[in-house]
């Protein structure tokens, strides 16, 4: 199949399989069964090709939307490109979302389709069906528990690929003329932006944007060369995952998908890929867990581990500082890898990383060097679902706090606020049917992002906070960043989530932080501290002690204005299915400031406890009531 | 689905010495049900449950299994002939891994002496790879891949549960006793377990005998249900019924003495 241009995914993706397809290679690998089971390059091309036929025999047409809600797994893939082959727009959802919120996704995007995982997404589907009137079919590719369903409006994968063979004897060649008549400029994904504000607005990514961002990418950090495989389990409703993933699918990387969301850490050190993306969260809660493991184990291990860092570190810190470690530091730092690091990243799975990324949220500046440390080059990027990637630290030259240099592909420049706004290549298409957001968002050309930031004399972009989320300090005009100090407290690892507030009538900064349950309460039971839940836990004394410790520890790397001087923790997990954290695990702060503003105020008076009475919602839908008092701490 | 009658019990009596522990109880299981056996602390349902797969021998009674006679038999023959349980008090092998446990149910149709099977050579491999295909089944269907390696002493009570339903899964049973599979349970992991049970009677045609305390439970999912009051059969038909049933009440709250 030869077509005039290369411009869509379905395209591409026909165009790569010919390249691949004689060396019988590995497309996808999906760990099922306890096995990792492979994918060739055929076996891919026939599920998208029969699949998508199938779809246009139910009467899916081109331009219509495809809402697909699943955990990452080959299926997800080849339904979007079967979407796409017929000339369908794909809508990613969230597994995790509420029956109301894909109502909400279904009906902004106008989705004819629904392509669902398992019982447990169908079920959702099933609550809003009635309430969705254009939704014709649902399409489930998990078939455990569904046996016995009896809604007309359900199909397997396996009934549509039959239709779809089917199809291909009455329609022969049907597939391979739908496919040609895609276009470059039309619209391949909604990709719904996470909605820190108002509602979420679905940013069209054309079948361009898609195809550019991922190859262009794969050319500035040569991932063809240097890797072969990559481990996809960021969600595929999110940009990043769409230009990764189906990145390295173009590029002919075998994706590999994890058993299950919890085996996740497991499967990786199975894996061990050349190619690999954490959220900013991650690679956190991974040197969380080191941290916490290291704690547990026995004096020598400590030993070595304690003072095989420091060398570690120690090299780290020359490096970013673009000098070279003394030969003496270089044969330290040589046995530490023999008898410390190259264990420890095999647990990690990161023995054959060649290229790390991270994204989407502040990193602190000592997760990069605590990676760096164990060889592994952490790239925190700068990247929009809008504009795609923006800026990318270049090989070598990690540096805390840096987004690294734009791509050749894009353009930044400072407003006189200091917002940061972007050119690119590959911009979005403007926001579905909502114009006027679009305008507010694109102005001659630039992208407004948003986000507050600063260029350095040599070029690396450095992304300090939201425009909206600096906050007035004091009453004098200042300004200061939360989330600054916000990722510095996450680094501790009996810190889950802090928000960080400045008074208004002071220069006082204050924080209210969600314990970590994990690690504290193994903190407590080394150290024989009783306890019954969350709420005990945190307000225990010799908690807040521990946790008034780390704050100081941290208060020392931060600019001494912004220092916390008063703290309490929170009563309860920060928890997203109140609204306290969006999907993505922010923390929603405006939501947050207003539920517990009367804690807040009780931090900068001059009071020692504050008696609360929360609501909150349990897992089952239940709600219940939490009365207790909070403790007012002071850092001296 | 068929529905003919794949458990039969008739009569049966059991005593302890001077106590009765089952008088006289009679009932059927036919394929594909749920049939629920309720009844207030010390009514027999475990007695029952222990007669059925042999642990105790009723003094009186018959009860087939598939038109075979179970009375006499010892437990591990009867587990042979497709008969499983689960226990009200987990027992599992708690210093080894769940994956471990689901192997040492295969155990009972395994081929191979011990002898063949601790050199792992030829068709003892081959027949232990076949086994692990089939727990792995076990694992996707229970939704347990990520405590795959985990030792079960260390597991949360809810899971360990699941391991144990797991290990009578292996025994690819035409039959499955749950004591009290939901005791001790919160919310979520007794909604969990619920679709397990119901999964199992969908995906593999067999009937279960649930003996349950929740009555929720009991009426959302049993087809059937029994009640047992000191060792007597007091009520039988849909929960419904049975929840209003006058004598039930009685057994459950204490009867008047004046009416």
């Amino acid at each position: 199949m030869v077509f005039s241009s290369y411009d869509t995914m379905p395209k591409c993706f026909l165009k790569t399989y010919q390249e691949v397809h004689a060396k019988k290679k590995i497309a996808m690998r999906v760990k099922d069964e306890g096995i990792w089971q492979p994918y060739t390059w055929y076996d891919c091309l026939q599920k998208v090709k029969f699949l998508s036929l199938g779809l246009a025999s139910l009467g899916f047409m081109r331009g219509e939307k495809a809402v697909i809600i699943g955990e990452n797994k080959p299926e997800w893939y080849w339904a979007e490109l079967a979407v796409q082959s017929a000339g369908g727009v794909v809508v990613g959802v969230f597994t995790d979302c509420i029956p109301s919120e894909v109502k909400y996704y279904i009906l902004d995007s106008e989705a004819t389709l629904v392509i669902a995982h398992d019982q447990e997404q169908v079920d959702k589907i099933i609550e809003i069906k009635e309430e969705v009137p254009n939704l014709r079919q649902v399409i489930y590719w998990d078939e455990k528990g569904l046996w016995n369903y009896e809604e007309k409006y359900l199909y397997s994968f396996e009934t549509v690929f039959e239709l779809g063979i089917k199809f291909e004897k009455e329609n022969p060649d049907s597939f391979e003329k739908s496919v040609a008549a895609g276009n470059g400029s039309d619209i391949a994904v909604l990709c719904y932006t996470s909605g820190t504000t108002g509602n979420p607005k679905g940013a069209m990514l054309s079948h361009q944007w898609l195809v550019g961002s991922g190859m262009s990418l794969a050319e500035l950090d040569k991932w063809k060369e240097e890797c072969k495989g990559y481990l996809s389990f960021i969600p595929p409703a999110w940009a990043t995952e769409q230009c990764l993933g189906f990145g390295c699918l173009l590029s002919g990387i075998e994706i590999n998908f994890p058993e299950e969301p919890e085996t996740v850490q497991q499967n990786v050190r199975e894996i061990g890929p050349e190619l690999l993306f954490y959220s900013a969260r991650l690679w956190e809660s991974v040197s969380r867990t080191i941290q916490a493991k290291m704690a547990d184990s026995s004096r020598l291990r400590r030993f070595i581990y304690r003072n095989g860092m420091r060398i570690a570190l120690r090299v780290a810190d020359t490096k970013m500082l673009n000098n070279s470690p003394g030969p003496l530091l270089k044969i330290g730092y040589w046995l530490v890898f023999q008898t410390l690091l190259r264990q420890l990243r095999d647990r990690l799975g990161l023995s054959n990383v060649a290229v790390a990324y991270s994204a989407g949220g502040a990193l602190s500046p000592e997760i990069i060097k605590y990676f760096l440390a164990m060889q592994v080059e952490v790239k925190l990027f700068y990247g929009l679902t809008e504009a795609g990637i923006i800026s990318i630290p270049p090989k070598g030259d990690i540096r805390p706090e840096s987004s690294g240099v734009p791509t050749p592909w894009a353009k930044i420049k400072l407003s006189e606020e200091g917002e940061i706004l972007v050119k690119s290549k590959y911009l979005f298409s403007g926001y579905y049917n909502k114009p006027e957001a679009t305008e507010k968002k694109l102005r001659n050309g630039w992208f407004h992002t948003e986000d507050f930031g600063h260029i350095t004399d040599d070029g690396h972009l450095i992304v300090i906070d939201r425009m909206q989320d600096m906050k007035p300090l004091g009453n004098k005009g200042k300004k200061f960043s939360p989330q600054y100090i916000e990722v510095r407290l996450r680094f501790s690892p009996f810190i889950k989530d802090a928000l960080v507030i400045g008074a208004k009538d002071s220069e006082n900064v204050g924080g209210l932080i969600n314990i970590d349950l994990d690690n504290t309460g193994r903190f407590a039971e080394s150290n024989g501290i009783p306890y019954t839940t969350f709420t005990d836990l945190s307000q225990r004394p010799e908690i807040i002690e521990l946790i008034a410790q780390e704050i100081k520890a941290i208060n020392k790397t931060v600019p001494g204005e912004f220092r916390l001087k008063k703290f309490a923790n929170f009563h309860k997990e920060l928890d997203a299915d109140e609204a306290e954290l969006t999907r993505t695990r922010k923390i929603r702060r405006d939501y947050v400031e207003g539920r517990y503003g009367d804690i807040i105020n009780a931090l900068f008076e001059n009071r020692k406890t504050h008696s609360v009475e929360t609501k909150i919602t349990y897992r089952d839908g239940k709600e219940g009531v939490i009365k207790t008092n909070i403790h007012i701490n002071s850092i001296i | 689905m068929n529905h003919e009658t794949v458990l039969e019990i008739e009569n049966l009596s059991l005593n302890f010495g001077g106590i009765k522990a089952l008088h006289d109880v009679s009932l059927t299981v036919k394929n594909g049900e749920i049939l629920a056996i309720i009844g207030p602390n010390g009514a027999g349902k475990s007695s029952l449950l222990n007669c059925i797969n042999g642990f105790y021998k009723p003094q009186a009674g018959k009860i087939r299994f598939n038109g075979i006679d179970l009375t006499g038999l010892s437990p591990h023959k009867i587990a042979k002939l497709g008969l499983a349980r689960t226990f009200q008090n987990i027992e599992l092998y708690s210093g080894l891994t769940a994956l471990e446990n689901l192997m040492a149910g295969t155990h009972i149709h395994m081929k191979r002496g011990a002898l063949a099977g601790m050199l792992f050579f030829g068709p003892a491999k081959k027949e232990e790879i076949k086994f692990r295909k089939k727990i792995e089944k076990i694992i996707d269907f229970l939704e347990i891949e990520a405590i795959r390696h985990e030792q079960v002493g260390s597991l949360a009570y809810g899971l360990r549960k699941r391991v144990e339903l797991g290990r009578a899964l292996t025994l690819e049973p035409k039959i499955l006793l749950l004591d009290e599979p939901m005791a001790g349970m919160n919310m979520d992991e007794k909604g969990d377990m619920a679709r397990f049970i119901i999964d199992v009677v969908e995906l593999n045609q067999i009937p279960i005998v649930l003996v349950e305390h929740d009555m929720d439970v009991v009426m959302d999912i049993s087809d059937r249900a029994v009640v047992l009051d000191f060792g007597l059969k007091i009520a039988e038909g849909l929960p419904k019924d049975v929840y209003t049933n006058s004598k039930v009440i009685e057994a459950y709250l204490g009867g008047n003495e004046d009416e």
